[in-house]
């Protein structure tokens, strides 16, 4: 039987090939037509601990990691042991032994496998090669396509030479041959596909380097962070073959100062971290506010407080995105759901950053950071590029000059008769210091007011469903793909739940949100903190008075919780 | 030997040509109107096209010299001038680039920057105007201050001791590194050209005084404690110029002129040999990075 929704867990310890099976099976899958959504956890150690990657496949669309998983593949003990208490019924279960460092309680109706992995590669002479004769026994017995496998397994290991190419398909091979020899009895077995869509495999992380680049990034600085480093891989790997610059700063004030200069000197310039790296660049969000110099700041969740769970998932720097600088200061808020939107709405920070001249900010999340998925191909040509509104060096320069839209022309470098200041002290409309009630008051709300329009223009919000509601989801980030599915599941059942999907966290559209308030007889904010963020600012800024529920166990939200929740509710 | 700056953008104009219509705002006998009328000299003797200067500052008294200077500009956060000047050089290499700031912008809230400007050798001028004081938030000890200074937060006098930034900028492997006197202006305009033409990052010291708030270095002691240095100082070693920096010490006095200069390739360079080495330019087709992410 096949199952057109089949999630495979491999867990073990880190080091031993766990991140590298699971990458191969996605991209297997992937090459022939299926979709895939990967979850993972890894330790915040580099040598040992506990990693985790689980990859959700399908021939329709995926909009999270699932509940829990069909299939698990554990390498060692401890794999079993901390996923033992999800071996359900109708699981199947494939781990090493006998000659592993454990021996399961195999659970009543699981079904259990097996494969002799460490003892296997040591007898091929290639301890190393254990994922390969796990990966192997996982190809047979599941129907993940074998030739697909191998033409990755080829190219991966082809610039080793011959020999390890031909040492790891012997691995894969003999895993193979010791699944055959054992008598299925589970009824998973992934679905084929003939529909082949054009797409990408990308990480959240990389998705955002790859935005950047689309929306013509000239220059970027960072400080290493988890979970966000891996986009300065990307970036450094791509923008000098466009020419662009990449710099390591010293630290998170340093890369968000050179992001601001280059701003200023007419490059599109972006930096990316975590939630301490933004504490850090407070003070230069409110210089770019105030200097209306443009920039693109990715903020990658972890989470906190403090270092907090640095490798782990939280939905918890919305204080921090939306105010967190002194003085008065605005800005735009973005967040991400998706891989997809990792891209297209990176091209919508850099749009919005050079047309309204202040700081966006673009809120991605640790376990999208390394979440691999299927994408359809973004053709370059495809998005709309925005550039910061020029002086065409007509009369007397006023770069802070008061308009009709409130964005003032900006000149760069080198423009003759352009010169200006870029100032952090308050100034009238030439840049010179100014002090005064009367200009105080005209700039702030020249800086605000020009953001009045960015909820008219960006689309920033998704409904789903239509009419009148029992219960409304308002939810952000990667949990909007929990709650679409688990929305799905409820009207299956009967229930009457709408949804709310803003990508546009600040300015609040606060008109749709009413809207939406309006339709249902209860609203809930699904979110991973503890303190209910959005629904804190959903509070202060709508009518709207919705239940928070939170959590922050360093894991995502599953569809089943918010099922479960949604019924407790509207009991 | 001078390292020409090949890169700026020359035009003919007089010194009253940089200047603004700001009035410089500092206490009558501050050592930064000094420095103003050196930078003025250096930038006219040069012929540094306006249009192609940026001059940025971080937070403090000396930090609000650009607004009396005719360039492009950014007066930025206390502390942050070196990294933002970072971005913009990067950014734009035809631009020059001229920093300057006080000793607890550089040197105290700052002072994490100041060995990486230095060892990636960024192609720019740092004037530090050290005047051993906070002033602008009127009168506590800074990075800088003698030991014994009475200032607003040290009424005992001072227990910290003091830091020679010069010493620390030859350690963090800063190409080009002089002292001079705000006082001296032909000396100071001098080296603001030749650090401006030095291809690399060159930091200047001027000893600055503080009229208002320093009471024991002024611009008479400044003058006393200076030393020249020797004829034959050799300014392509390392070890002299740490020797003469330490030997002053020892005698209680502080050294001025050219104390390093050395070639060595910037960094904007050498992310250009980058992008060169791998044929990039910014017409390179997008597709061809996003094939490289089909399963």
């Amino acid at each position: 039987m096949t199952k057109d929704d089949l999630i495979i867990r491999i867990a073990g310890e880190g080091g031993e090939g766990i991140i590298s099976t699971g990458d191969f099976i996605t991209q297997a899958c992937a090459r022939t037509g299926l979709e895939v959504y990967t979850f993972k956890t890894f330790p915040a150690e580099i040598k040992g601990g506990y990693a985790m990657y689980q990859s959700r496949v399908s021939t329709t669309r995926l909009y999270n990691q699932g509940d829990t998983f069909d299939i698990l593949c554990a390498f060692n003990g401890e794999a079993y042991d901390l996923n033992r208490h999800r071996l359900f019924p109708g699981t199947a279960f494939v781990y090493d032994g006998p000659g592993g460092d454990f021996e399961p309680d195999i659970p009543e109706g699981v079904y259990a496998y097996p494969i002799p992995m460490t003892k296997t590669a040591k007898e091929l002479g290639n301890p190393k090669s254990k994922n390969m004769v796990a990966l192997g026994a996982l190809s047979q017995l599941f129907g993940i396509p074998e030739q697909a496998l191998r033409e990755i397994l080829s190219a991966k290991f082809g610039k080793k030479g011959t020999t390890v190419v031909e040492g790891n398909l012997n691995a894969f091979a003999r895993g193979r041959e010791l699944a055959a020899a054992l008598s299925k009895t589970d009824p998973w077995e992934l679905s084929t596909t003939s529909q082949k869509r054009d797409v990408v495999v990308l990480s959240g992380n990389d998705a955002i380097g790859l935005g950047a680049l689309i929306a013509g990034l000239d220059f970027f600085s960072a400080y290493p962070i988890t979970p966000a480093t891996e986009i300065a891989r990307y970036v450094a790997r791509h923008l000098p073959k466009r020419g662009g610059t990449l710099i390591q700063a010293e630290d998170e004030i340093a890369s968000a100062g050179q992001v601001v200069g280059a701003s200023f000197a007419g490059k599109k310039a972006m930096t990316a971290t975590s939630g301490p790296g933004l504490a850090l660049m407070g003070e230069m969000l409110g210089m770019s506010f105030m200097s209306e110099t443009p920039c693109v700041i990715v903020d990658v969740q972890r989470g906190g407080p403090s270092t907090g769970l640095p490798t782990k998932h939280e939905q918890s720097d919305l204080f921090l995105a939306i105010h967190g600088s002194h003085g008065d200061s605005g800005r735009i808020v973005l967040s991400v759901e998706d891989v997809a939107d990792c891209i297209s709405l990176t091209v919508e920070a850099f749009n919005l950053a050079e047309k309204y001249q202040c700081p966006v900010l673009l809120l991605s999340e640790g376990s999208l950071a390394f979440s691999t998925q299927t994408v359809s191909y973004p053709d370059p040509a495809s998005f709309k590029l925005v550039s910061r509104k020029r002086w065409d060096g007509e009369g007397e320069y006023r770069r802070y000059a008061i308009t009709d839209d409130f964005i003032s022309p900006m000149a760069a470098p080198g423009t003759p008769g352009g010169m200006h200041i870029a100032t952090g002290l308050e100034h009238d409309e030439s840049g010179n210091p100014n002090y005064t009630a009367a200009n105080h008051e005209a700039m702030q709300a020249k800086r605000f007011c020009k953001l009045d329009s960015v909820v008219k223009e960006f689309a920033p919000v998704e409904i789903d469903g239509e009419g009148e509601a029992d219960l409304g989801i308002i939810a952000w980030g990667s949990t909007i793909g929990v709650v679409r599915e688990a929305i799905a599941r409820l009207r299956a059942d009967g229930v009457s739940v709408k949804g709310f999907y803003p990508k546009l966290l600040w300015p609040m559209p606060v008109e749709q949100y009413e809207a939406f308030g309006a339709t249902c007889r209860k609203v809930m904010v699904p979110e991973v903190n503890f303190q209910g963020q959005l629904a804190h600012f959903i509070r202060a800024e709508t009518t709207l008075r919705p239940l928070s529920y939170t959590i922050c166990g360093g894991l995502p939200f599953t569809p089943t919780m918010i099922v479960a929740k949604v019924k407790e509710i509207l009991k | 030997m001078t390292c020409a700056q090949t890169h700026l953008h020359k035009v003919e104009l007089e010194t009253k040509d940089y200047k603004t219509d700001a009035k410089p705002f500092w206490c009558p006998g501050c050592g930064d109107h000094g420095v103003l009328t050196s930078m003025y000299r250096a930038l006219a003797e040069i012929g540094v096209d306006p249009n192609y200067l940026v001059n940025i500052s971080g937070i403090g008294c000396s930090s609000r010299l650009p607004y009396f200077v005719r360039s492009y500009k950014m007066h930025t956060l206390h502390g942050r001038a070196g990294p933002v000047a970072t971005g913009v050089q990067l950014a734009r290499p035809d631009l020059a680039i001229l920093v300057n700031g006080g000793d607890g912008d550089g040197f105290s809230i700052g002072g994490g920057h100041m060995p990486h400007l230095a060892r990636k050798n960024i192609n720019m001028t740092y004037v530090l105007m050290d005047n051993r004081i906070y002033g602008l938030t009127k009168g506590q000890v800074s990075p800088t201050s003698q030991r014994q200074l009475k200032a607003y937060t040290t009424p005992y006098g001072g227990v910290e001791e003091p830091m020679d930034p010069i010493l620390y900028m030859l350690t963090y492997g800063a190409s080009f590194v002089a002292q001079t006197l705000a006082t001296n202006v032909k000396m100071t305009a001098q080296l603001i050209k030749d650090g401006m033409e030095h291809r690399g990052f060159s930091f200047i010291s001027v000893l600055s005084q503080c009229p208002t708030f320093n009471v024991i270095d002024d611009a008479k002691s400044f003058k006393s404690s200076a030393e020249e240095l020797q004829e034959n100082h050799d300014v392509s070693d390392i070890d002299a110029a740490m020797h003469a920096v330490n030997m002053a010490h020892k005698k209680g006095r502080v050294p001025i002129g050219l104390l390093f200069r050395q070639e060595r390739s910037t960094l904007d360079e050498r992310m250009a040999a980058l992008v060169e080495q791998v044929g990039g330019h910014p017409d390179y087709d997008l597709r061809k990075i996003i094939d490289l992410s089909r399963p």
